[in-house]
């Protein structure tokens, strides 16, 4: 039996309210999620915090999921991003406050607690270390200045009508090396762009302002960026269509 | 079809990426039971959760899942 589909079977289970399969699904995808979580978020506890979170939500969501046939994995992954950039967002909003900390004060707590600079995660996969770190979308998080909450829309909510079916993300996860080292392939600017629309929630407007380069140009770059991959992905997955 | 213009931007659409106006579009569009762009949406929730994953695994306390299953066991 491969995973997903017997994730798909503890899914119809936590359906049924069974703690037992829960816990196994804690057990496969928590390093995952805990994993996208902590990259986005600088403190530990607080990712801690988010992964419970998801996974009562899970609970709550089970039934829905299920009667929709939707990858559980996707789920976790999709509602972990919002989750955890939801908590990102309310930070710098807050920081942004006329009487919350300015720059100095606020910057302090972020540089010893960041886990990239104690234990880099993405490393030279998605955008080099050497650039990508003093353009860490949360470092600049507190800064008052060109990212602020008017340019760091909401959260997307993914309705379970959205998710990709069980076996359109086992073929992704069987092909995950090969997909990833497509970013790869992507300028730097390019990367660093995407990087900060993954994992730090910034818009356009807000990526352009903290990369202090032209609205069109990033956009430009985004979009190139976004459509080499969906390009090369549906070549990797063999997922091509005549109408696409 | 009237909604090509709309397949570059299904991506950076769910990022939160988009432009708000350009976000309201998309949304207007999605409400009014497109099925071209329902089976572009999913392909591109394919693409965020590829690029997702490029944040490596890690493990949290086992104290989380302990803390977890107490809470779910009072519900």
């Amino acid at each position: 039996m491969n995973e997903e589909l017997s994730a798909k079977e503890l899914l119809a289970r936590v359906g049924r309210h069974d703690l037992a399969a829960l816990s196994e699904l804690y057990d496969r995808f928590a390093p995952r999620v805990f994993g996208l979580i902590t990259y986005i978020l600088a403190f530990r506890d607080e990712a801690e915090e988010i992964v419970q979170e998801v996974f009562l939500r899970l609970w709550r969501e089970s039934k829905r999921l299920d009667q929709e046939s939707s990858s559980v994995a996707a789920w976790l992954i999709v509602t972990s991003r919002e989750a955890a950039l939801e908590r990102l967002r309310t930070q710098r909003s807050r920081k942004l406050r006329p009487d919350a900390p300015r720059e100095g004060g606020a910057e302090e707590k972020w540089p010893d607690a960041n886990p990239r600079s104690a234990k880099p995660l993405v490393a030279a996969s998605l955008s080099s270390r050497a650039v990508s770190k003093p353009s860490d979308p949360r470092t600049r998080a507190g800064r008052p200045g060109p990212v602020g909450p008017a340019k760091a829309p909401a959260t997307v909510r993914v309705p379970p009508a959205w998710l990709p079916r069980t076996g359109e993300i086992e073929l992704i996860d069987e092909r995950l090396g090969l997909l990833h080292k497509v970013i790869e392939q992507l300028s730097k600017s390019q990367r660093q762009g995407l990087e900060l629309a993954v994992f730090g929630g910034l818009s356009e407007e807000g990526i352009a302002a903290e990369l202090g380069e032209p609205l069109g140009k990033v956009r430009t770059g985004l979009r190139a960026a976004v459509a080499f991959v969906r390009h090369r992905r549906r070549a990797i997955l063999g997922t091509w269509a005549a109408d696409i | 079809m009237g909604c090509r213009h709309l397949e570059e931007v299904y991506e950076l659409f769910l990022l939160g990426a988009l432009s708000e106006q350009g976000s309201l579009e998309l949304r207007e569009h999605l409400a009014r039971g497109c099925p071209h762009c329902l089976a572009r949406i999913r392909e591109a929730v394919e693409t965020v959760y590829l690029l997702s994953l490029f944040s490596k695994p890690a493990r949290p306390n086992p104290r989380v899942k302990a803390e977890l299953l107490r809470r779910l066991h009072k519900k």
